[in-house]
Protein backbone atom coordinates (compact mmCIF):
# COMPACT_ATOMS: atom_id res chain seq x y z
CA UNK A 1 0.00 0.00 0.00
CA UNK A 2 1.26 3.43 -0.34
CA UNK A 3 2.35 4.31 2.82
CA UNK A 4 2.80 8.20 3.89
CA UNK A 5 6.29 8.94 5.76
CA UNK A 6 5.30 12.11 6.01
CA UNK A 7 4.02 12.11 9.82
CA UNK A 8 7.70 11.89 11.56
CA UNK A 9 7.53 8.53 13.59
CA UNK A 10 10.28 7.00 11.91
CA UNK A 11 9.01 3.21 11.38
CA UNK A 12 5.26 3.68 11.19
CA UNK A 13 3.97 1.40 8.63
CA UNK A 14 1.10 -0.37 8.14
CA UNK A 15 0.73 -3.73 6.84
CA UNK A 16 0.37 -3.34 2.91
CA UNK A 17 -2.97 -4.76 1.98
CA UNK A 18 -4.23 -6.93 -0.96
CA UNK A 19 -5.98 -3.97 -2.39
CA UNK A 20 -5.37 -0.13 -2.88
CA UNK A 21 -8.08 1.96 -1.53
CA UNK A 22 -6.56 5.35 -1.96
CA UNK A 23 -9.99 6.92 -1.32
CA UNK A 24 -10.84 8.47 2.46
CA UNK A 25 -14.90 8.44 1.78
CA UNK A 26 -16.59 5.68 3.50
CA UNK A 27 -18.48 5.08 0.14
CA UNK A 28 -16.20 3.42 -1.58
CA UNK A 29 -15.00 1.76 1.39
CA UNK A 30 -18.54 0.12 1.75
CA UNK A 31 -18.40 -0.52 -1.89
CA UNK A 32 -15.41 -2.39 -2.16
CA UNK A 33 -16.86 -4.62 1.04
CA UNK A 34 -19.89 -5.01 -1.24
CA UNK A 35 -17.81 -6.38 -4.20
CA UNK A 36 -15.73 -8.79 -2.55
CA UNK A 37 -19.28 -10.08 -1.70
CA UNK A 38 -19.91 -10.59 -5.80
CA UNK A 39 -21.31 -8.94 -8.26
CA UNK A 40 -25.05 -9.52 -7.17
CA UNK A 41 -25.53 -6.52 -4.68
CA UNK A 42 -24.09 -4.33 -7.54
CA UNK A 43 -26.63 -5.86 -10.43
CA UNK A 44 -29.39 -3.20 -10.72
CA UNK A 45 -26.77 -0.44 -9.48
CA UNK A 46 -24.74 -1.19 -12.72
CA UNK A 47 -27.95 -1.11 -14.86
CA UNK A 48 -29.52 1.98 -13.48
CA UNK A 49 -28.47 4.11 -15.80
CA UNK A 50 -27.65 7.50 -13.32
CA UNK A 51 -25.77 5.70 -10.99
CA UNK A 52 -23.84 3.99 -13.86
CA UNK A 53 -20.91 6.25 -13.32
CA UNK A 54 -20.46 5.77 -9.42
CA UNK A 55 -21.14 2.23 -8.91
CA UNK A 56 -16.85 1.09 -8.65
CA UNK A 57 -15.26 1.42 -12.15
CA UNK A 58 -13.20 -2.06 -11.52
CA UNK A 59 -16.24 -3.86 -10.65
CA UNK A 60 -17.72 -2.96 -14.22
CA UNK A 61 -14.34 -3.95 -15.73
CA UNK A 62 -14.29 -7.39 -14.12
CA UNK A 63 -17.77 -8.06 -14.85
CA UNK A 64 -17.17 -7.19 -18.85
CA UNK A 65 -14.32 -9.05 -19.03
CA UNK A 66 -15.44 -12.08 -17.10
CA UNK A 67 -18.45 -11.99 -19.58
CA UNK A 68 -16.89 -11.02 -22.94
CA UNK A 69 -13.53 -11.93 -22.52
CA UNK A 70 -12.44 -15.18 -20.89
CA UNK A 71 -15.58 -16.79 -18.76
CA UNK A 72 -13.72 -19.07 -17.08
CA UNK A 73 -11.94 -16.07 -14.70
CA UNK A 74 -13.62 -16.00 -11.23
CA UNK A 75 -14.90 -12.40 -10.75
CA UNK A 76 -13.70 -12.30 -7.25
CA UNK A 77 -9.91 -12.66 -7.92
CA UNK A 78 -10.35 -10.76 -11.36
CA UNK A 79 -11.50 -7.43 -9.70
CA UNK A 80 -8.76 -7.93 -6.90
CA UNK A 81 -6.19 -7.93 -9.28
CA UNK A 82 -7.93 -4.92 -11.26
CA UNK A 83 -8.66 -3.18 -8.18
CA UNK A 84 -5.08 -3.34 -7.40
CA UNK A 85 -3.95 -1.19 -10.52
CA UNK A 86 -6.95 0.97 -10.83
CA UNK A 87 -8.12 2.69 -7.96
CA UNK A 88 -11.53 4.38 -7.62
CA UNK A 89 -11.80 7.24 -9.87
CA UNK A 90 -14.54 9.04 -7.76
CA UNK A 91 -11.54 9.91 -5.41
CA UNK A 92 -9.69 11.97 -8.43
CA UNK A 93 -12.74 14.34 -9.14
CA UNK A 94 -14.14 15.05 -5.73
CA UNK A 95 -12.70 19.23 -6.70
CA UNK A 96 -13.93 22.45 -5.88
CA UNK A 97 -13.41 25.85 -7.41
CA UNK A 98 -10.72 26.45 -4.56
CA UNK A 99 -8.44 23.41 -4.83
CA UNK A 100 -8.44 24.35 -8.60
CA UNK A 101 -7.59 27.39 -8.55
CA UNK A 102 -4.73 27.24 -6.02
CA UNK A 103 -3.54 23.84 -7.80
CA UNK A 104 -3.08 25.46 -10.88
CA UNK A 105 -1.00 27.76 -9.46
CA UNK A 106 1.16 25.41 -7.27
CA UNK A 107 1.67 23.47 -11.00
CA UNK A 108 2.35 26.65 -12.68
CA UNK A 109 4.75 28.34 -10.44
CA UNK A 110 6.06 25.41 -7.92
CA UNK A 111 9.19 27.50 -6.58
CA UNK A 112 6.17 29.89 -5.08
CA UNK A 113 4.67 27.38 -2.66
CA UNK A 114 5.70 28.01 0.57
CA UNK A 115 4.00 24.62 2.14
CA UNK A 116 4.84 20.88 2.31
CA UNK A 117 4.34 19.02 -0.55
CA UNK A 118 3.38 15.70 1.31
CA UNK A 119 -0.66 13.93 1.11
CA UNK A 120 -1.94 14.79 4.19
CA UNK A 121 -3.62 11.39 5.13
CA UNK A 122 -6.00 10.48 8.16
CA UNK A 123 -6.79 6.65 9.14
CA UNK A 124 -9.93 5.60 8.05
CA UNK A 125 -11.40 2.82 9.07
CA UNK A 126 -7.86 1.05 10.62
CA UNK A 127 -6.11 1.62 6.88
CA UNK A 128 -4.05 5.12 6.58
CA UNK A 129 -5.77 6.59 3.46
CA UNK A 130 -5.21 9.91 1.64
CA UNK A 131 -7.74 12.73 2.08
CA UNK A 132 -9.62 13.82 -1.42
CA UNK A 133 -8.40 16.66 -3.58
CA UNK A 134 -10.94 19.29 -1.99
CA UNK A 135 -9.14 19.12 1.54
CA UNK A 136 -5.80 18.90 0.53
CA UNK A 137 -3.85 20.95 -1.79
CA UNK A 138 -0.83 17.58 -2.56
CA UNK A 139 -3.47 15.27 -3.87
CA UNK A 140 -3.61 14.63 -7.28
CA UNK A 141 -6.57 15.14 -9.17
CA UNK A 142 -7.76 14.53 -12.63
CA UNK A 143 -10.15 17.12 -13.62
CA UNK A 144 -7.51 19.06 -13.92
CA UNK A 145 -5.40 17.02 -16.31
CA UNK A 146 -8.66 16.36 -18.92
CA UNK A 147 -9.46 19.75 -18.78
CA UNK A 148 -5.87 20.96 -19.53
CA UNK A 149 -5.70 18.43 -22.44
CA UNK A 150 -8.48 19.45 -23.99
CA UNK A 151 -7.50 23.00 -23.88
CA UNK A 152 -4.31 21.93 -25.18
CA UNK A 153 -5.85 20.00 -28.18
CA UNK A 154 -8.05 22.85 -28.93
CA UNK A 155 -5.93 25.75 -28.77
CA UNK A 156 -3.38 23.44 -30.95
CA UNK A 157 -6.27 23.63 -33.58
CA UNK A 158 -6.98 27.11 -33.41
CA UNK A 159 -3.27 27.79 -33.70
CA UNK A 160 -3.21 25.81 -37.03
CA UNK A 161 -6.71 27.34 -38.18
CA UNK A 162 -4.65 30.81 -37.74
CA UNK A 163 -1.68 29.54 -39.82
CA UNK A 164 -4.63 28.68 -42.56
CA UNK A 165 -4.45 24.66 -42.03
CA UNK A 166 -7.12 23.90 -40.47
CA UNK A 167 -9.56 20.61 -41.02
CA UNK A 168 -11.76 18.26 -39.23
CA UNK A 169 -8.96 15.72 -39.36
CA UNK A 170 -6.16 17.44 -37.53
CA UNK A 171 -7.95 17.62 -34.46
CA UNK A 172 -8.17 14.05 -34.67
CA UNK A 173 -4.24 14.01 -34.86
CA UNK A 174 -3.67 16.57 -32.61
CA UNK A 175 -5.76 14.07 -30.09
CA UNK A 176 -3.85 10.93 -30.93
CA UNK A 177 -0.44 13.01 -30.75
CA UNK A 178 -1.34 14.42 -26.77
CA UNK A 179 -2.49 11.49 -26.15
CA UNK A 180 0.79 9.30 -26.98
CA UNK A 181 2.41 12.60 -25.49
CA UNK A 182 0.62 11.39 -22.38
CA UNK A 183 1.08 7.90 -22.14
CA UNK A 184 5.01 8.61 -22.53
CA UNK A 185 5.04 11.06 -19.79
CA UNK A 186 3.08 8.01 -17.54
CA UNK A 187 5.61 5.53 -19.18
CA UNK A 188 8.47 7.63 -17.85
CA UNK A 189 6.97 8.15 -14.31
CA UNK A 190 6.44 4.71 -13.98
CA UNK A 191 9.42 3.15 -15.38
CA UNK A 192 11.19 5.13 -13.13
CA UNK A 193 9.42 4.15 -10.30
CA UNK A 194 9.36 0.72 -11.04
CA UNK A 195 13.45 0.50 -11.22
CA UNK A 196 13.50 1.98 -7.56
CA UNK A 197 11.10 0.36 -5.88
CA UNK A 198 8.41 -1.84 -5.77
CA UNK A 199 5.84 0.21 -8.03
CA UNK A 200 2.62 -0.36 -5.80
CA UNK A 201 1.30 3.62 -6.65
CA UNK A 202 -1.97 3.82 -7.97
CA UNK A 203 -1.86 4.01 -11.75
CA UNK A 204 -4.38 6.70 -11.86
CA UNK A 205 -2.28 9.12 -9.66
CA UNK A 206 0.64 8.21 -12.17
CA UNK A 207 -2.00 8.99 -14.83
CA UNK A 208 -2.66 12.56 -12.73
CA UNK A 209 1.00 13.42 -12.66
CA UNK A 210 1.64 13.30 -16.29
CA UNK A 211 -1.83 14.62 -17.27
CA UNK A 212 -0.19 17.87 -15.24
CA UNK A 213 2.26 18.71 -17.57
CA UNK A 214 -0.73 20.12 -20.24
CA UNK A 215 -1.35 23.30 -18.02
CA UNK A 216 1.70 24.19 -18.98
CA UNK A 217 1.56 23.32 -22.55
CA UNK A 218 -1.53 24.98 -23.09
CA UNK A 219 -0.27 27.99 -21.50
CA UNK A 220 2.94 27.92 -23.84
CA UNK A 221 0.31 27.30 -27.17
CA UNK A 222 -1.81 30.40 -25.96
CA UNK A 223 0.98 32.25 -25.30
CA UNK A 224 2.31 31.35 -28.84
CA UNK A 225 -1.37 32.37 -29.93
CA UNK A 226 -0.85 36.15 -29.03
CA UNK A 227 2.62 36.79 -30.20
CA UNK A 228 4.39 33.95 -31.77
CA UNK A 229 8.25 35.31 -30.33
CA UNK A 230 6.65 34.40 -26.29
CA UNK A 231 6.69 31.40 -27.10
CA UNK A 232 9.99 30.62 -27.18
CA UNK A 233 9.88 31.95 -23.75
CA UNK A 234 6.83 31.08 -22.55
CA UNK A 235 7.79 27.17 -23.97
CA UNK A 236 11.52 26.68 -21.13
CA UNK A 237 9.93 28.31 -18.27
CA UNK A 238 6.35 25.55 -18.06
CA UNK A 239 9.22 22.64 -18.59
CA UNK A 240 11.04 23.90 -15.80
CA UNK A 241 7.98 24.33 -13.53
CA UNK A 242 6.79 21.23 -14.66
CA UNK A 243 10.16 19.56 -14.23
CA UNK A 244 10.36 21.58 -10.66
CA UNK A 245 7.08 20.12 -9.82
CA UNK A 246 7.41 16.39 -11.02
CA UNK A 247 10.85 16.74 -9.04
CA UNK A 248 8.90 17.53 -5.53
CA UNK A 249 6.36 15.57 -6.06
CA UNK A 250 8.14 11.77 -6.85
CA UNK A 251 10.50 12.99 -4.10
CA UNK A 252 7.84 12.37 -1.66
CA UNK A 253 6.29 9.06 -3.57
CA UNK A 254 9.46 7.64 -3.68
CA UNK A 255 10.18 8.40 -0.28
CA UNK A 256 7.46 6.87 0.93
CA UNK A 257 7.69 4.20 -1.53
CA UNK A 258 11.30 2.42 -1.38
CA UNK A 259 12.91 0.29 1.77
CA UNK A 260 16.05 1.43 1.56
CA UNK A 261 16.91 4.78 0.50
CA UNK A 262 19.85 5.32 -2.01
CA UNK A 263 20.64 9.01 -2.44
CA UNK A 264 22.43 8.73 -5.56
CA UNK A 265 20.63 6.52 -7.58
CA UNK A 266 17.19 8.61 -6.55
CA UNK A 267 18.43 11.95 -7.76
CA UNK A 268 20.20 11.14 -10.68
CA UNK A 269 16.67 9.56 -11.61
CA UNK A 270 14.66 12.70 -10.34
CA UNK A 271 17.03 15.25 -12.21
CA UNK A 272 16.79 12.57 -15.61
CA UNK A 273 12.77 12.96 -15.16
CA UNK A 274 13.27 16.69 -14.67
CA UNK A 275 15.91 16.64 -17.90
CA UNK A 276 13.19 14.58 -20.16
CA UNK A 277 10.30 17.16 -19.91
CA UNK A 278 12.20 19.26 -22.13
CA UNK A 279 12.24 16.51 -25.52
CA UNK A 280 8.38 16.27 -24.61
CA UNK A 281 7.28 19.81 -24.47
CA UNK A 282 9.19 20.55 -27.32
CA UNK A 283 7.50 18.15 -29.27
CA UNK A 284 3.87 18.65 -28.08
CA UNK A 285 4.52 22.15 -28.54
CA UNK A 286 5.47 22.07 -32.44
CA UNK A 287 1.96 22.00 -33.67
CA UNK A 288 1.70 21.00 -36.86
CA UNK A 289 0.17 18.79 -39.03
CA UNK A 290 3.21 16.07 -39.20
CA UNK A 291 2.80 13.36 -36.79
CA UNK A 292 6.27 13.25 -35.86
CA UNK A 293 7.60 16.73 -35.66
CA UNK B 1 -82.76 -8.85 -75.79
CA UNK B 2 -80.78 -7.32 -73.36
CA UNK B 3 -81.97 -6.28 -70.16
CA UNK B 4 -82.59 -2.34 -69.64
CA UNK B 5 -81.59 -0.90 -66.47
CA UNK B 6 -82.85 2.32 -65.27
CA UNK B 7 -79.75 4.96 -64.48
CA UNK B 8 -80.70 7.57 -62.57
CA UNK B 9 -79.73 11.10 -63.48
CA UNK B 10 -76.89 12.95 -62.44
CA UNK B 11 -77.99 16.37 -60.61
CA UNK B 12 -75.82 18.60 -58.81
CA UNK B 13 -78.04 20.15 -55.92
CA UNK B 14 -76.37 23.85 -56.97
CA UNK B 15 -75.85 23.79 -60.26
CA UNK B 16 -77.93 25.86 -62.66
CA UNK B 17 -78.30 23.72 -65.35
CA UNK B 18 -78.66 19.95 -64.60
CA UNK B 19 -77.06 17.79 -66.96
CA UNK B 20 -79.05 14.26 -66.68
CA UNK B 21 -76.69 11.91 -68.20
CA UNK B 22 -77.31 8.34 -68.74
CA UNK B 23 -74.58 7.16 -70.44
CA UNK B 24 -71.56 8.69 -68.62
CA UNK B 25 -70.78 7.29 -65.19
CA UNK B 26 -71.71 9.40 -62.19
CA UNK B 27 -68.27 10.91 -61.28
CA UNK B 28 -67.92 13.44 -58.97
CA UNK B 29 -66.80 16.26 -60.84
CA UNK B 30 -68.66 19.60 -60.73
CA UNK B 31 -69.06 20.98 -63.99
CA UNK B 32 -66.98 24.10 -63.39
CA UNK B 33 -68.42 26.78 -65.94
CA UNK B 34 -72.05 25.98 -63.93
CA UNK B 35 -70.89 25.86 -60.44
CA UNK B 36 -71.01 28.64 -58.50
CA UNK B 37 -70.05 27.78 -54.93
CA UNK B 38 -68.38 24.88 -53.95
CA UNK B 39 -69.38 22.00 -51.79
CA UNK B 40 -67.69 19.46 -49.96
CA UNK B 41 -67.42 16.40 -52.18
CA UNK B 42 -69.94 14.16 -50.79
CA UNK B 43 -68.54 10.44 -51.59
CA UNK B 44 -70.74 8.75 -54.61
CA UNK B 45 -71.47 5.56 -53.39
CA UNK B 46 -72.86 5.18 -49.45
CA UNK B 47 -72.38 1.98 -48.06
CA UNK B 48 -75.87 0.83 -45.90
CA UNK B 49 -74.71 2.48 -42.60
CA UNK B 50 -74.54 -1.20 -40.13
CA UNK B 51 -77.38 0.39 -37.52
CA UNK B 52 -77.27 -2.83 -35.57
CA UNK B 53 -75.27 -5.37 -37.48
CA UNK B 54 -73.16 -7.83 -35.91
CA UNK B 55 -70.14 -6.72 -38.54
CA UNK B 56 -68.91 -3.38 -37.29
CA UNK B 57 -66.68 -1.93 -39.91
CA UNK B 58 -64.83 1.04 -40.13
CA UNK B 59 -67.19 3.19 -42.66
CA UNK B 60 -64.35 5.95 -44.04
CA UNK B 61 -66.14 9.12 -44.50
CA UNK B 62 -64.42 11.95 -45.24
CA UNK B 63 -66.56 14.63 -43.49
CA UNK B 64 -66.27 13.00 -40.16
CA UNK B 65 -62.54 12.53 -40.09
CA UNK B 66 -61.72 15.91 -40.71
CA UNK B 67 -63.55 16.97 -37.46
CA UNK B 68 -62.32 14.17 -35.67
CA UNK B 69 -58.55 15.17 -35.94
CA UNK B 70 -57.10 18.34 -34.59
CA UNK B 71 -57.37 22.20 -36.51
CA UNK B 72 -54.08 21.66 -38.05
CA UNK B 73 -52.02 18.34 -37.56
CA UNK B 74 -48.77 21.34 -36.85
CA UNK B 75 -49.91 22.03 -33.22
CA UNK B 76 -51.27 19.23 -31.47
CA UNK B 77 -52.90 20.18 -28.07
CA UNK B 78 -50.99 19.21 -25.00
CA UNK B 79 -53.48 16.42 -23.87
CA UNK B 80 -53.05 14.56 -27.35
CA UNK B 81 -49.49 13.37 -26.45
CA UNK B 82 -50.96 11.50 -23.56
CA UNK B 83 -51.97 8.37 -25.73
CA UNK B 84 -54.46 8.02 -28.07
CA UNK B 85 -57.59 7.52 -26.27
CA UNK B 86 -58.04 10.86 -26.54
CA UNK B 87 -58.39 10.07 -30.20
CA UNK B 88 -61.16 8.92 -32.08
CA UNK B 89 -61.70 5.36 -31.24
CA UNK B 90 -59.76 2.87 -33.55
CA UNK B 91 -57.59 5.75 -34.94
CA UNK B 92 -53.98 6.23 -34.96
CA UNK B 93 -52.06 9.14 -33.83
CA UNK B 94 -50.60 11.10 -36.31
CA UNK B 95 -46.94 10.61 -37.11
CA UNK B 96 -45.49 13.35 -35.17
CA UNK B 97 -46.94 12.08 -32.18
CA UNK B 98 -45.71 8.69 -32.61
CA UNK B 99 -42.28 9.90 -33.20
CA UNK B 100 -42.71 11.65 -30.21
CA UNK B 101 -41.28 15.25 -32.06
CA UNK B 102 -43.11 17.68 -30.26
CA UNK B 103 -43.14 21.25 -32.49
CA UNK B 104 -44.50 23.73 -29.81
CA UNK B 105 -42.51 22.15 -27.39
CA UNK B 106 -39.29 22.71 -29.83
CA UNK B 107 -40.41 25.98 -30.39
CA UNK B 108 -40.89 27.24 -26.70
CA UNK B 109 -37.51 25.46 -25.46
CA UNK B 110 -35.79 27.99 -29.04
CA UNK B 111 -37.61 30.90 -27.58
CA UNK B 112 -36.24 30.39 -23.39
CA UNK B 113 -32.77 29.63 -25.23
CA UNK B 114 -32.74 32.76 -27.17
CA UNK B 115 -32.67 35.22 -24.27
CA UNK B 116 -28.90 34.75 -22.97
CA UNK B 117 -30.05 36.13 -19.08
CA UNK B 118 -33.12 34.82 -18.28
CA UNK B 119 -33.73 30.91 -18.28
CA UNK B 120 -36.49 29.18 -17.44
CA UNK B 121 -35.25 26.06 -16.73
CA UNK B 122 -38.21 23.73 -15.92
CA UNK B 123 -39.19 23.33 -19.51
CA UNK B 124 -36.25 21.60 -20.14
CA UNK B 125 -36.49 19.29 -17.57
CA UNK B 126 -37.52 16.97 -20.19
CA UNK B 127 -35.03 15.66 -22.36
CA UNK B 128 -35.89 15.92 -26.09
CA UNK B 129 -33.85 14.84 -29.28
CA UNK B 130 -35.63 16.13 -31.72
CA UNK B 131 -34.98 19.56 -31.07
CA UNK B 132 -31.21 18.81 -31.09
CA UNK B 133 -31.55 16.98 -34.14
CA UNK B 134 -33.38 20.12 -36.16
CA UNK B 135 -30.03 22.36 -35.22
CA UNK B 136 -28.21 19.79 -36.17
CA UNK B 137 -29.57 19.77 -39.78
CA UNK B 138 -29.35 23.57 -39.61
CA UNK B 139 -25.79 23.74 -38.67
CA UNK B 140 -24.73 21.44 -40.80
CA UNK B 141 -26.73 23.39 -44.11
CA UNK B 142 -25.51 26.63 -42.88
CA UNK B 143 -22.02 25.33 -43.36
CA UNK B 144 -22.73 23.75 -46.74
CA UNK B 145 -23.92 27.62 -47.52
CA UNK B 146 -20.33 28.25 -46.41
CA UNK B 147 -18.97 25.69 -48.73
CA UNK B 148 -17.84 23.07 -46.08
CA UNK B 149 -19.51 19.68 -46.27
CA UNK B 150 -18.73 18.81 -42.66
CA UNK B 151 -22.23 16.60 -41.79
CA UNK B 152 -20.53 13.68 -40.31
CA UNK B 153 -17.89 15.82 -38.76
CA UNK B 154 -20.79 17.71 -36.71
CA UNK B 155 -22.68 14.64 -35.78
CA UNK B 156 -19.57 12.49 -34.66
CA UNK B 157 -18.52 15.72 -32.11
CA UNK B 158 -22.28 16.68 -30.39
CA UNK B 159 -21.70 12.43 -29.78
CA UNK B 160 -18.10 12.69 -28.33
CA UNK B 161 -18.69 16.12 -26.52
CA UNK B 162 -21.91 14.64 -25.09
CA UNK B 163 -20.44 11.43 -23.77
CA UNK B 164 -17.75 13.76 -22.73
CA UNK B 165 -20.00 16.12 -20.42
CA UNK B 166 -21.94 13.16 -19.40
CA UNK B 167 -19.28 11.26 -18.19
CA UNK B 168 -17.14 14.27 -16.39
CA UNK B 169 -20.01 15.78 -14.35
CA UNK B 170 -21.10 13.19 -13.38
CA UNK B 171 -17.74 11.97 -11.75
CA UNK B 172 -18.04 15.82 -10.53
CA UNK B 173 -21.37 15.21 -8.79
CA UNK B 174 -20.23 12.44 -6.81
CA UNK B 175 -22.68 10.15 -5.54
CA UNK B 176 -25.53 12.40 -6.42
CA UNK B 177 -24.97 12.78 -9.94
CA UNK B 178 -28.04 11.59 -12.16
CA UNK B 179 -27.07 13.25 -15.49
CA UNK B 180 -28.16 10.36 -17.90
CA UNK B 181 -26.55 10.46 -21.86
CA UNK B 182 -29.98 10.91 -23.22
CA UNK B 183 -30.50 14.45 -21.42
CA UNK B 184 -26.58 15.33 -21.70
CA UNK B 185 -27.16 14.80 -25.52
CA UNK B 186 -30.21 17.10 -25.66
CA UNK B 187 -28.63 19.89 -23.45
CA UNK B 188 -25.80 19.79 -25.42
CA UNK B 189 -27.81 19.95 -28.92
CA UNK B 190 -30.04 22.58 -27.76
CA UNK B 191 -27.44 25.12 -26.39
CA UNK B 192 -25.86 24.42 -29.93
CA UNK B 193 -28.53 27.16 -31.21
CA UNK B 194 -25.98 30.44 -30.66
CA UNK B 195 -23.41 28.42 -32.99
CA UNK B 196 -26.42 27.78 -35.29
CA UNK B 197 -26.78 31.29 -35.00
CA UNK B 198 -23.48 32.35 -35.93
CA UNK B 199 -22.97 30.20 -38.48
CA UNK B 200 -25.85 31.80 -40.65
CA UNK B 201 -24.61 35.11 -39.77
CA UNK B 202 -20.91 34.25 -40.57
CA UNK B 203 -22.08 33.96 -44.18
CA UNK B 204 -22.59 38.29 -43.67
CA UNK B 205 -19.85 38.92 -41.72
CA UNK B 206 -15.86 39.92 -41.97
CA UNK B 207 -13.77 36.94 -42.78
CA UNK B 208 -11.64 35.68 -39.87
CA UNK B 209 -8.20 36.54 -39.46
CA UNK B 210 -9.74 39.91 -37.92
CA UNK B 211 -10.22 40.87 -34.76
CA UNK B 212 -13.66 41.55 -35.15
CA UNK B 213 -14.69 38.37 -36.35
CA UNK B 214 -13.09 36.99 -33.16
CA UNK B 215 -14.96 39.17 -30.78
CA UNK B 216 -18.19 37.86 -32.23
CA UNK B 217 -17.66 34.50 -32.00
CA UNK B 218 -16.49 34.66 -28.22
CA UNK B 219 -20.02 36.31 -28.01
CA UNK B 220 -21.36 33.48 -29.07
CA UNK B 221 -19.31 31.02 -27.93
CA UNK B 222 -19.94 32.89 -24.21
CA UNK B 223 -23.91 33.02 -24.70
CA UNK B 224 -23.69 29.15 -25.57
CA UNK B 225 -21.54 28.00 -22.47
CA UNK B 226 -23.71 30.25 -20.04
CA UNK B 227 -26.95 29.12 -20.96
CA UNK B 228 -25.77 24.79 -21.14
CA UNK B 229 -23.91 25.12 -17.57
CA UNK B 230 -27.30 27.04 -16.30
CA UNK B 231 -29.07 23.92 -17.83
CA UNK B 232 -27.18 21.39 -16.38
CA UNK B 233 -26.51 23.09 -12.93
CA UNK B 234 -30.29 22.35 -11.91
CA UNK B 235 -29.15 18.61 -11.69
CA UNK B 236 -26.08 18.69 -9.87
CA UNK B 237 -27.07 19.40 -5.96
CA UNK B 238 -23.82 20.73 -5.41
CA UNK B 239 -23.28 22.95 -7.77
CA UNK B 240 -22.97 26.08 -5.66
CA UNK B 241 -19.28 24.66 -4.98
CA UNK B 242 -17.99 24.32 -8.67
CA UNK B 243 -20.27 26.28 -11.13
CA UNK B 244 -16.94 27.24 -13.02
CA UNK B 245 -16.12 23.48 -13.02
CA UNK B 246 -19.03 23.05 -15.01
CA UNK B 247 -18.86 25.81 -17.52
CA UNK B 248 -15.43 25.17 -18.40
CA UNK B 249 -16.25 21.32 -20.02
CA UNK B 250 -18.87 23.45 -21.81
CA UNK B 251 -17.07 26.55 -22.96
CA UNK B 252 -13.97 24.19 -24.69
CA UNK B 253 -17.02 22.03 -26.33
CA UNK B 254 -18.81 25.43 -28.06
CA UNK B 255 -15.65 27.08 -28.67
CA UNK B 256 -14.66 23.86 -30.91
CA UNK B 257 -17.57 23.99 -32.51
CA UNK B 258 -17.28 27.91 -33.53
CA UNK B 259 -14.00 26.54 -35.04
CA UNK B 260 -15.92 24.99 -37.18
CA UNK B 261 -17.39 28.24 -37.99
CA UNK B 262 -14.54 29.95 -38.03
CA UNK B 263 -12.54 28.08 -40.85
Amino acid sequence: MYNDMGSQSGMLRLRPNGHHNSSGNTFSEAGFGLIRGGLGAYGERILGSSEYVQSNVSAILAFFICKYVDASLLPSRLLEQISRYLSDPNYYFRVNDHYVRNKLKVVLFPFLHRGHWTRVSEPVGGRLSYRPPMHDINAPDLYIPLMAFGTYVILATLLLGLHGKFNPEALNLLFVKGLLGWFLQVSLLKLSLFSLSSGEVPLLDIVAYAGYAYTGLSLAVLGRIFWSYSYYFLMPWTCLSMGIFLVKTMKRVLFAEVRSYDSTTHHYLLLFIALAQFPLFIWLGNVSIHWLL
Amino acid sequence: MPKEFTIPPVTFPTSNTPNPTTTTTTTNTPQAPHLHQRQPPTAPFQPPRPSASSLPFMSFDIASTSTSTTSSPFFPPPSSTSSASALFAGEEPSLLEELEINPSLIWRKTLSLIHPFRLNTSLHSDPDLSGPFLYYFAFSLFQLLAGKVQFGVILGWLAISSIFLYSILNFLAGKNGNLDLYRSFSVVGYCLLPIVIYSAASLFLPPTPTTAAFLIAAVFVIWATRVSSRLLAVDDLGASDHRALIAYPCFLIYSLFSMLVMF
